[in-house]
């Protein structure tokens, strides 16, 4: 009987043995994946009783909050798509994008400063919630950026050249917060694909735009003054590649700056060639073209092809903007910013300020220089030359009467469709406060299709 | 040190851990201490004290591990209940002091537990009687018939029904187990007794799977059926009663899975409840979810996250048969590896005390006792993480539920008397000298541990 009893404590020994290797499976092997389980509604439900921070324009309007039902609290978007493309979403079942994912830790109150205040709030007796955005964003250049640009697709970026401070950006289509755990299927497989933020993350030939570019390094290095003077015959052969100009004009002798006014392609090609494969990539590296935003929010980097890869036929077509030249609408409003600023590129910035629920400031944004690519003398050589286009070249349709503004048209060829209209711009030209960047996909000619919505955000920036 | 004061020793953990354990969870809730946050970890303290000065009283050389082991599981066991609802742990407050008295009665009722062998028919027959009742008059919950209503209280019959089956297993088998090893014929070289002595067996056989059918509850029908095969093993030395027994319920329990949907539904949610994560498959999925969410050190007493916005638990039962996913969350694996090993510890301490009894009686009243509360920790232990198929039966001394604990504080009365025997003493009146030791008092009783053989076995158990 002894040995029996003895037999069925191993039996026993071997059952529980079996149970503690299951627990550890269970609860360390097999944890990670059970915890991020699609079922898994654990940690958000958790998240769903802290309430997350608001989110509100400079001017005072709620972008994002919260509704409360039960104890959760859910996410609510009172301003519906106005700025979805880079707000976000922070969606139950689809997780978080923009901004409510690059400040996830502010807006649910989990950053290491938060963490010490929740539990001061837990001794205190206060409930714990998450910490405030409040951005750059005015809301009513915001508004008019959305009008402007329409049912359009295409993107504005509009922001204050002095600081870097964003204060409109938009992109269309775009998709509503409000609906999205509904939508979600028709978004994801919508091929004008309005999940992606176009201002940051679309890439574009950005065409007779990155004219602005050249002429600056053109002039910085002193290749060219605004006087010097040009032939233009309709054509211009560079290395076996054919430049012509836009609908095939032909504008006979002008100067530099007429050549800006009335974007003549065979002089900036010209000019391009004379600075070099070498000093035209520096000059748009320096412009910030090649690297991503520095912002939480990230972006695409665009690219300006490797010099060494550049023969002459593509260095004069790189100096219209064509080719292997890629941008995003946020890079054009930076080197327009540059030029409107002196010739200091500001980093850009939507976050003015970090605040816990009791207001206090817990982090403020630092206007911060990028780079300075061309002196101020350059800048002011470039933006005269740009007060000219409105006045009386390509992008008379982005004048405002009474104020001086100085802007760029850009109509870049793609293939299979219609050009993308550009256009970039600030005012006014003699102090800026607003710089615009506009881009309408296949919208045609830059100042047919580009410049009115410019002139528009123009207006609402400079009437706030 | 003698055996009385290091169960002493042994019940502090405990307190502590209630005193603490409760503090915390009051402090997290209350987010200010305060010094009636200890009110819960003093009573328990004044509880299991009484409980130990009985025990020292009534049975003084017995085993002095056991009730330790339930301190610390009840007092974890009410702590997790009062973090799944506050009222229900009230309620458990008073399981516990009506298992304590229970537990006092059966100490001092049963203390010539020998007794027992002569109403092993009357008791056999409530046992069944117990089941039958449930079989009539329960009713459905979590699609188990587990429960009949007495005026306002629930009772779950057959947590005593497996004490009353104890007993009278292990009484039957000390009269017949002589008859169950004569051998008559050999069958492919194996010894095989004659077929009428497996008649009574086959008779519980029946019941088991009667149990199945009626109660519509796989795990009281293979607790009931595994302890008995453990018995008959422990008290025949034959193997060839397990493979028997083991094919026989097989076979029936084959036969009800083709005829019951609701025992293919337990298999299959089993098998793969990532099929219906909603549905059929919820509350293990959910309990899947609150062992990985504790991981290796748990969230912390208070942390876990139980309740849904409704106030009502996630997982649906989490205060009887899926206490321990509780457990898991806020403990983690530490703290579940220690529930574990305290219940094999329960079965090694359980079992000592039959390898160091005298009287074959006495050896499977013990061996049957534990291995009915083991088989049914693993059980429901098993069910909770998935290692087998879910059934509804609680967790011992740590589940809710008044008839569990009852039953379990009377089946460790009853192991602490046969306890008691076994180490020499006589289960003495409250009269006797309470200085006399252990050893001293093992030296002089009757038959006096026996062969050293039996003993050296015992301490390697």
């Amino acid at each position: 009987m002894e040995r029996q009893i003895q037999k069925l404590f191993w039996f026993f020994a071997v059952l529980f043995l079996a149970l503690i290797a299951q627990l550890s499976y269970v609860q360390v092997w097999a944890a990670p994946e059970l915890r991020t389980h699609a079922n898994n509604t654990r940690a958000v439900e958790r998240e769903m009783r802290v309430e997350r921070g608001s989110v509100v324009s400079s001017d005072g309007v709620l972008l994002a909050g919260n509704r409360k039902e039960g104890v959760y609290f859910l996410r609510d978007y009172p301003e519906g798509a106005l700025v979805s493309p880079w707000l976000g979403y922070s969606s139950l079942r689809y997780g978080r994008s923009g901004l409510e994912r690059a400040y996830n830790l502010e807006l649910a109150g989990e950053t290491d400063a938060l963490v010490v205040r929740s539990y001061i709030d837990l001794l205190t007796g206060r409930p714990h919630r998450g910490a405030d955005l409040v951005l750059t964003i005015d809301s009513r250049v915001q508004r008019a950026a959305v009008d402007a640009l329409g049912g359009a697709a295409g993107a504005v970026v509009a922001l204050d050249p002095r600081t870097g401070a964003v204060l409109a950006m938009t992109s269309s289509p775009r998709f509503d917060p409000r609906t999205l755990d509904d939508d979600w299927a028709s978004l994801i497989e919508d091929e004008s694909r309005p999940l992606v933020d176009r201002a940051v993350q679309g890439l574009y030939p950005p065409g007779s735009v990155f004219k602005l570019v050249v002429a600056a390094a053109g002039l910085e290095e002193g290749v060219v003054t605004p006087g010097t003077m040009f032939e233009d015959e309709g054509s211009w052969l560079a290395g076996g590649y054919r430049v012509s100009n836009n609908d095939g004009k032909v504008f006979g002798q002008h100067d530099f700056a007429e050549a800006l006014t009335r974007s003549v392609n065979t002089t900036f090609a010209k000019v391009g060639v004379d600075l070099g494969a070498d000093t035209l990539a520096r000059y748009a590296a320096d412009f910030g073209i090649g690297s991503a935003p520095s912002w939480r929010l990230g972006g695409a980097s665009g690219s300006f092809p490797a010099p060494a890869g550049l023969d002459t036929a593509h260095v004069a077509q790189a100096s219209f903007g064509q080719g292997e030249v890629l941008v995003t609408p946020l890079q054009m409003a930076l080197v327009t910013a540059g030029i409107a600023n002196g010739g200091t590129v500001m980093a850009p910035y939507l976050v003015a300020e970090v605040r816990d629920y009791s207001q206090t400031v817990l982090e403020k944004a630092d206007p911060t220089r990028v780079n300075s690519p061309i002196s101020e003398a350059t800048a002011g050589e470039v933006r005269d030359m740009m007060v000219q286009v409105v006045e009386r070249g390509t992008g008379t349709a982005a004048a405002i009467s009474g104020v001086e503004v100085a802007g760029k048209t850009g109509t870049a060829q793609v293939e299979g469709g219609a050009s993308h209209a550009w256009f970039v711009g600030f005012a006014p030209a003699d102090d800026p406060v607003i710089v615009v960047a506009v881009l309408v996909e296949h919208g045609g000619s830059g100042g047919g299709t580009a410049a009115p919505i410019a002139r528009a955000v123009l207006r609402a920036a400079l009437e706030r | 040190m003698t055996s009385r004061s290091k169960e002493l020793l042994f019940l502090l953990p405990a307190m502590l851990l209630t005193t603490i354990g409760f503090a915390i969870v009051f402090v997290r809730q209350a987010e200010a201490f305060e010094l009636s946050s200890l009110a819960p970890g003093a009573a328990f303290l004044g509880l299991f004290g009484l409980l130990h000065v009985a025990r020292r009283l009534v049975v003084p050389a017995a085993d002095p591990y056991l009730l330790p082991i339930t301190a610390l599981l009840s007092s974890l066991g009410i702590l997790m209940i009062y973090r799944a609802d506050p009222r229900l742990a009230a309620q458990q407050a008073v399981w516990l002091v009506v298992g304590s008295v229970a537990f006092v009665i059966v100490l001092v009722g049963l203390r010539r537990f020998e007794r027992l062998r002569e109403y092993k028919y009357l008791i056999g027959l409530g046992g069944i009687a117990l089941l039958v009742l449930t079989m009539v008059a329960g009713r459905e919950v979590y699609g188990a018939r587990l429960w009949i209503r007495v005026g306002p209280v629930g009772f779950q019959p057959p947590e005593f029904a497996k004490l009353f089956l104890v007993v009278f297993f292990a009484a039957y088998l000390d009269q017949v187990r002589e008859m169950l090893t004569v051998s008559t014929r050999r069958f492919l070289g194996v010894a095989l007794p004659p077929l009428r002595h497996l008649g009574p067996l086959i008779t519980v056989w029946g019941l088991s799977l009667a149990l199945m059918i009626f109660l519509k509850d796989l795990g009281t029908s293979l607790l009931f059926f595994g302890t008995l095969l453990a018995l008959i093993y422990v008290a025949t030395a034959r193997f060839f009663y397990v493979v028997v027994g083991t094919g026989l319920f097989a076979a029936g329990a084959s036969v009800l899975y083709q005829i019951f949907p609701h025992v293919q539904l337990r298999v299959g949610i089993w098998l793969d409840p990532w099929q219906d994560p909603l549905g059929g498959g919820y509350q293990i999925v959910q309990s899947l979810f609150a062992f990985a969410a504790g991981g290796l050190f748990g969230r912390g007493l208070g942390e876990g996250y139980l309740h849904l916005a409704s106030g009502s638990t996630i997982i649906p039962a989490l205060e009887t048969d899926f206490i321990f996913s509780a457990i898991g969350e806020e403990l983690g694996l530490v703290g579940a590896v220690a529930i574990v090993l305290l219940y094999l510890v329960f079965v090694q301490r359980g079992l000592r005390v039959a390898l160091r009894s005298h009287d074959d009686f006495a050896r499977l009243l013990a061996t049957g006792l534990t291995a009915v509360f083991g088989l049914q920790a693993f059980l429901i232990l098993g069910g909770v993480t998935k290692l087998i198929p879910l059934t509804g039966i609680t967790l011992p001394f740590v589940s809710y539920g008044g008839s569990s604990i009852v039953s379990n504080f009377c089946l460790l009365a009853l192991l602490l008397v046969v306890s008691e025997r076994a180490a020499g003493g006589d289960g003495r009146g409250s009269g006797g000298p309470a200085g006399a030791g252990a050893g001293t008092r093992v030296g002089s009783g009757a038959g006096a541990r026996a062969g050293l053989t039996v003993d050296g076995r015992a301490e390697s158990v």
